[in-house]
């Protein structure tokens, strides 16, 4: 019996050609199971994610199992597509290495990401729940975790965040440790600060004020995060409140001042509270960073932050690899 | 023996201080930093209660066993607050201080080789050095999570985000709690040696005890301005680490 895997992912098929093979969450285990019953197949399970679609299968014949499923794929989803064009096929050994890098984060489109390890495993247990996987699959994939979690945690991989918004929060944990109960208010209601408003919460900070020019448009994004909307020629007064303030308006001069903060550090009783400048030109005044209890931190820091993040997870990829290879060296896993 | 049982914690401190601090220059956290306090509070008591079995009294009658019993307080405090708010790193910083404080008592002759039996014991003279030098233990390791706030505060401002003692330094609240939360536990008892000496028997100058009260009234005040005022943690940072060398200049001139 083979491992097999067919798949298609972000270097593979744009998004219009990735959303027709995408699997919902619901349908998995249902999509695993009928691949289970395909001609030549033994077994079967599907993985889809945003960024992939791929279908594992174990059977004696590869040719006939890979031939029944694109005739499949074809029939039902891309019946005006060549599958070829966007479709890679792995076999056995290969198969597993492709797995075992999937889970480890290797193969996403931000190198070392996290999600993908729990989006494996649903899928993992959604097709194991009805019956869809056996002998060749179930070793196969408890393999690839237990692999996927030693190169997580004996490597950098995952290490630092890699977007401006992840930088933010990291340095939120840095100064505040755990967010829960941290107050923000978002200065502009731009996308990227929506992202990073959005991070902090996903992280437990609560208590979320919007402010903007517009009312209307600070209205919105405080709905959408929970938070409260305050009027731009009043959003002072809630920086007694606030352990961050988020800015990025387009406003072409600085709107956060020093004496804004001089105004409320008695009533803060001299907390610490974290500056996000994400607006160009800059709107928290240089000056501000000054004030003894203030940590200040432009476009420019948080990017560098990133990309240096990013540096140090494609300089661990190497050891990543090695480390999948020995282990599975060692496995000795059925269909490779 | 007793002066082995010092030797052997002096040589764990250092240890476990060498091996935290090359943990933190790669990046990593050091697993073996609490294991080697643990073994140097576990020396220190031994030498303390051969000292005050020597004694037949507390072992608080030289310098050098007051330092001793000063790095015993500190030790044991950060194995509290340390394991309770996951500040491992605060061993490496806590290492060093009893180093110095073992070795003053080993090498400065401040250690008295034959101690001699205690004649007379006196209940409130007792518990007015004990609870005073549990105090400084507390006050001790305030000073040192004020040490570590000052380091990642200049860290934090200066951008300088990606070594490995930045990312091994717990977060700064935590660290401002943790001192603050020092600080009153340090207070507390302070009061109480106070309090003690004031109601044990004295002889000659009172001179002890008016510093002591100094120190006291002090500590009293940075803790109720901060707890109604408030101060940035600089500076609360500053006065924990300025008290404590302080009083400790003190009582060494006295």
């Amino acid at each position: 019996m083979d491992l097999l895997c067919l798949g298609l992912n972000h270097r593979t098929a744009p998004v219009e050609v990735r959303e027709r093979f995408a699997v919902p969450g619901h349908q998995l285990a249902e999509t695993s199971a009928e691949l289970a019953k395909l001609d030549g197949v033994a077994e079967g399970l599907v993985i889809s994610t945003c960024n992939r679609t791929e279908y594992y299968l174990a059977g004696e014949d590869a040719h006939r199992a890979f031939a029944a499923l694109e005739t499949r794929l074809a029939a039902e989803i891309a019946p005006d597509h060549d599958l070829g064009d966007h479709f890679y096929h792995k076999q056995r050994g290969e198969a597993a290495r492709h797995l075992c890098r999937v889970a480890a984060g290797l193969d996403s489109m931000v190198l070392g990401e996290t999600e993908i390890f729990g989006q494996v495993k649903a899928a993992y247990a959604a097709a194991l729940d009805h019956g869809a996987t056996g002998p060749v699959l179930n070793r196969v994939f408890q393999r690839a975790f237990s692999i996927g979690k030693k190169v997580r945690t004996d490597t950098a991989i995952q290490e630092g965040a890699t977007s401006v918004a992840g930088a933010a929060v990291e340095l939120a944990e840095k100064i505040f440790g755990k967010l829960a109960g941290c107050r923000v208010i978002v200065v502009g209601a731009g996308e990227m600060s929506r992202q990073t408003a959005q991070a902090l919460v996903s992280r437990g900070a609560s208590s979320v004020f919007v402010t903007n020019r517009s009312f209307e448009r600070a209205g919105e994004l405080a709905r959408e995060m929970g938070g409260l909307a305050v009027r731009f020629d009043e959003w002072t007064a809630a920086l007694a409140d606030v352990d961050v303030v988020i800015s990025s308006t387009s406003a072409p001069h600085t709107v956060v001042l020093p004496a804004h903060i001089q105004a409320v550090r008695r009533k803060r009783k001299y907390r610490p509270l974290f500056l996000i400048d994400i607006a160009v030109p800059r709107d928290i005044d240089a000056a501000c960073g000054a004030i003894e209890e203030v940590y200040l931190y432009d476009i420019d820091t948080l990017e560098q932050l990133a990309e240096e993040a990013r540096h140090r997870r494609q300089r661990q990829i190497e050891l990543c690899e090695s480390i999948i290879g020995a282990e599975l060296e060692k496995a000795n896993l059925p269909g490779v | 023996m007793d002066r082995w049982y010092l030797i052997a914690s002096t040589l764990f401190a250092l240890a476990g201080g060498a091996w935290g601090l090359w943990s933190v220059l790669h990046g990593t956290r050091s697993r073996w930093t609490m294991a080697s306090m643990v073994a140097v509070f576990g020396f220190q008591l031994a030498f303390l209660s051969a000292r005050g079995e020597a004694r037949g009294a507390c072992p608080l009658r030289d310098t050098g066993e007051i330092l001793v019993f000063l790095a015993w307080s500190l030790t044991m405090f950060y194995l509290i607050v340390g394991s309770a708010y996951r500040l491992s790193l605060l061993g490496v910083f806590t290492a060093p201080v009893v180093v110095v404080f073992h070795g003053v008592a080993l090498f400065s002759g401040l250690l008295d080789s034959s101690p001699e039996r205690v004649a007379s014991h006196n209940f409130w003279g007792e518990v007015h050095a004990a609870v005073s030098v549990l105090a400084y233990g507390a006050l001790a390791l305030a000073a040192v999570a004020g040490v570590m706030f000052l380091v990642l505060d200049r860290l934090l401002k200066d951008h300088h985000l990606t070594g490995g003692l930045f990312g091994n330094l717990p977060p700064a609240r935590e660290l401002l709690v943790s001192l603050q939360r020092l600080l009153w536990l340090g207070g507390g008892l302070l009061t109480l040696g106070v309090l003690a000496g004031v109601l044990m028997p004295r002889t000659g100058s009172a001179s002890h005890l008016i510093v002591a009260t100094l120190v006291w009234l002090g500590y009293m005040a940075l803790i109720f301005t901060q707890q109604t005022r408030g101060l940035t943690g600089r500076r609360l940072s500053w006065c924990a680490l300025a008290g404590f060398v302080i009083s400790l200049a003190v009582f060494a001139f006295i």
